[in-house]
């Protein structure tokens, strides 16, 4: 029984519009971030820019986040991301003294002139600049201490500017020499065998998508039994709850990986002929395996909130819970845009092709955090198996609670 | 093998709301109808019936299952729903084929079932017909095929004629009477003329309770020598509605010919007349809201 149900869920789902709306959603996001990719091959030296990389470098660290603060300083305008858009912060006399007393401490300026000249001399040169001002930081200045001021600059801020602990090496931009671009040239080749950095940028991107899309799916899904007054219909049927409820997952899930593996082709096709020129070898099924790993716990997580909180409550209240989820998600992933700061967020980042010591050290972190989301969205079906049984037999009427209640409130 | 649904003790409850008192039934093979009002608890017994809806107290065994085992239950009772509905861009041939999938049958099964069925209810010519696309009286006729594609023992019909034109309703009557010889049919409905066309065995269920369960000879026989039918002018006809119960009323120009009922004859112009299930249903429903 369990096939046949599992077939004709798939064919439900084809047959839907929000499906449709949902490929053509991801393919447009697909071709609009990702469409152009083009292998540009090894670095040749005299190169007129090899890129940007973040440093390690806690010297460098120090000398950027101070020249960034100094900027600001004298600007006197923060910029802040509290919750992932941006805001400007002018703090009040009190606190813009504090921050020059920090700014003093750690850099050994204390006036505005000497900041305007530092700028002058940085952005006045004619070429292009590709990194922030740079400030060497006040002898004798431990990291500790320069971490622990900072902080304090964070929170005079209201948190999320570029001060707090996490974010102090996104402000070490700095641009790689020939050296540094072979080398990540190298480590592509070899240990990622190409298709591996680049599976992990599109992932980044797909999962972006996918952390918020599959919950109208499976939404309007279960909307439909409601709608189309199916539900006593259905309920009065032999299948058990459990085939009802999984086959209805698997199908959205199984149709919804299909147009992510058939848009990893595009970037696979693209390896497969830089390879072929190049006459390096890729790992053919990377594409593959980076889905499966890395996007298939997203679309079932988000399939799983749409899924239990549409059979509990009958609304579309599983779309403006994932709603809120994938937004806090998001922008709290913004400070780990380069990949290795995985952490538990449900939308992992990874936006370079490079950084594989960023994934390869943080590779454990980020194999927890898709378990954990798989199997967080395994508890939600069968969670969501338990309210259906019990709402067949009548019970758990969540939503004429609801719209009594609305009702009762109205008549008053 | 036990063909009875027993029904003993039966009260439910919505909230602080008794919906069914104690409610007493045994309903063997054929038609049966449940008759009452709109908000007596018909469906509200269906629904309990069909493992909708949890009894609060009681007992029931469907074919000697006890109502519990809904798993059991399902599979031996087919439901037509008052407010039956199917996904309306499946086609009528889709929407059979998910429905048995959902029942358990394998594709062999429903290969040789579903057509048979829907040349029975009239739809095979309309197979390719999407849902949304049906009238009326062929989504009921739709919901009847769907209802029994399992073959169950027991199918429970929940107002199935409300809407229909007179054509369709004496189209679906004939089918359930079809459908009534091997199995048990409980019809419920409002529409006394249903019952009488269709069901030996009825109950009245008024406010809950079992007003009357039995044969609907016994039924009309209860009201027999009470029926009175006269012509009079329609002035007196408001006069005669506030004394007794008109069950039916037919205009003739300025005088109205009434059918009401009485214990005696009121005048002389009235005569005693045969006793039909409409009227037996009126005086039974009289004797509830303690009228004369």
């Amino acid at each position: 029984m369990f096939r046949s149900l599992f077939a004709k869920e798939c064919s439900q789902t084809v047959r839907s519009l929000i499906y449709w709306l949902t490929v053509i959603i991801l393919s447009l996001f697909f071709f609009s971030q990702l469409g152009d990719i083009n292998i540009t091959g090894k670095p040749v030296k005299g190169q007129e820019s090899y890129g940007v990389k973040y440093s390690d470098d806690e010297q460098t660290i120090m000398e950027n986040t101070l020249g960034r603060l100094a900027e600001e300083y004298y600007r006197e305008t923060y910029s802040t991301y509290p919750i992932g858009f941006h805001k400007s912060v002018k703090p009040d006399e009190e606190e813009n003294r504090r921050i020059g007393e920090i700014l003093e401490e750690t850099a050994g300026i204390k006036d505005m002139k000497v900041i305007e000249g530092l700028m002058a001399e940085h952005y006045n040169t004619g070429g292009m600049i590709m990194t922030g001002l740079a400030v060497p930081p006040a002898r004798g200045l431990s990291y500790e201490h320069f971490q622990k001021l900072m902080q304090e600059v964070d929170d005079i801020l209201g948190g999320g500017s570029s001060y707090g602990k996490d974010m102090l090496k996104s402000n070490a931009m700095v641009e790689m020499t020939y050296e540094d671009a072979m080398e990540e040239y190298d480590t592509l080749v070899e240990k990622d065998r190409l298709t591996g950095g680049y599976a992990r940028l599109f992932c980044d991107y797909m999962s972006v998508m996918l952390s918020i899309l599959p919950v109208f799916l499976a939404v309007t899904r279960c909307l439909r039994d409601r709608r189309a007054k199916m539900q006593e219909l259905i309920a009065v049927r032999k299948a058990s709850s459990a085939a009802i409820i999984i086959s209805r997952y698997l199908a959205m899930v199984v149709m919804l990986m299909i147009p992510v593996l058939v848009l990893s082709c595009f970037p696979l096709a693209e390896s497969i002929r830089y390879a072929s020129e190049a006459g390096i070898s890729i790992d053919y099924l990377a594409f593959v395996k980076y889905s499966f790993g890395w996007l298939l716990p997203s679309i079932m997580t988000a399939a799983a909130v749409g899924l239990v909180l549409t059979v509990l409550t009958d609304t579309a209240l599983g779309v403006l819970v994932q709603g809120i989820w994938w937004f806090i998600s998001i922008f709290s992933s913004m400070s780990g845009m380069s990949g290795g700061m995985y952490g538990w967020n449900f939308v992992p980042r990874h936006n370079t092709v490079g950084n594989y010591s960023g994934f390869h050290d943080n590779f454990a972190q980020l194999a927890a955090n898709r378990t954990l989301y798989a199997v967080i969205s395994i508890v939600l079906v069968t969670v969501t198996v338990w309210i259906y049984a019990k709402k067949r037999r009548g019970k758990m009427d969540v939503h004429g609670k609801i719209f009594a209640n609305r009702k009762n409130k109205s008549k008053a | 093998m036990n063909t009875e649904i027993k029904i003993r003790h039966l009260n439910q409850f919505y909230g602080k709301k008794q919906a069914l008192k104690d409610v007493n039934l045994t309903i063997g093979k054929g038609m049966f109808g449940l008759l009452g009002r709109n908000g007596a608890g018909k469906t509200t017994l269906m629904k309990v019936l069909a493992t909708l809806l949890p009894k609060s107290q009681g007992k029931i065994s469907i074919c000697g299952t006890p109502v519990e085992n809904a798993a059991r239950i399902r599979s031996m009772t087919g439901y037509l729903p008052q407010e039956f509905s199917m996904y309306p861009n499946m086609t009528v041939y889709e929407a059979m084929d998910y429905l048995g999938v959902l029942s358990g049958l394998s594709r062999e099964e429903r290969n040789s079932r579903i057509p048979g069925l829907l040349r029975k209810v009239n739809l095979l010519d309309d197979r390719k017909k999407k849902v949304k696309a049906l009238s009326g009286g062929m989504k009921r006729r739709l919901g009847i095929a769907q209802a029994i594609l399992h073959n169950p023992m027991v199918l429970i019909v929940d107002e199935p004629t409300a809407g229909l034109d007179p054509e369709e309703r004496v189209r679906f009557r004939n089918l359930l009477c079809e459908i009534a010889e091997e199995r048990i049919v409980i019809l419920s409905t409002h529409i006394v003329g249903d019952i009488e066309a269709t069901c030996e065995q009825i109950a009245v269920l008024n406010e809950g309770e079992i007003l009357y369960h039995g044969s609907v000879a016994e039924l009309t026989a209860m009201a027999e020598g009470k029926v009175y039918s006269a012509e009079i002018s329609r002035t007196e006809l408001s006069e005669l509605k506030k004394k007794y119960i008109v069950t039916s009323m037919l205009t003739l120009g300025n005088n109205v010919m009434v059918r009401f009922l009485a214990d005696r004859a009121p005048f002389s112009s009235a005569h005693r007349v045969e006793a039909g299930v409409e009227d037996a249903y009126m005086y039974l429903m009289r004797g509830e809201r303690g009228e004369e």
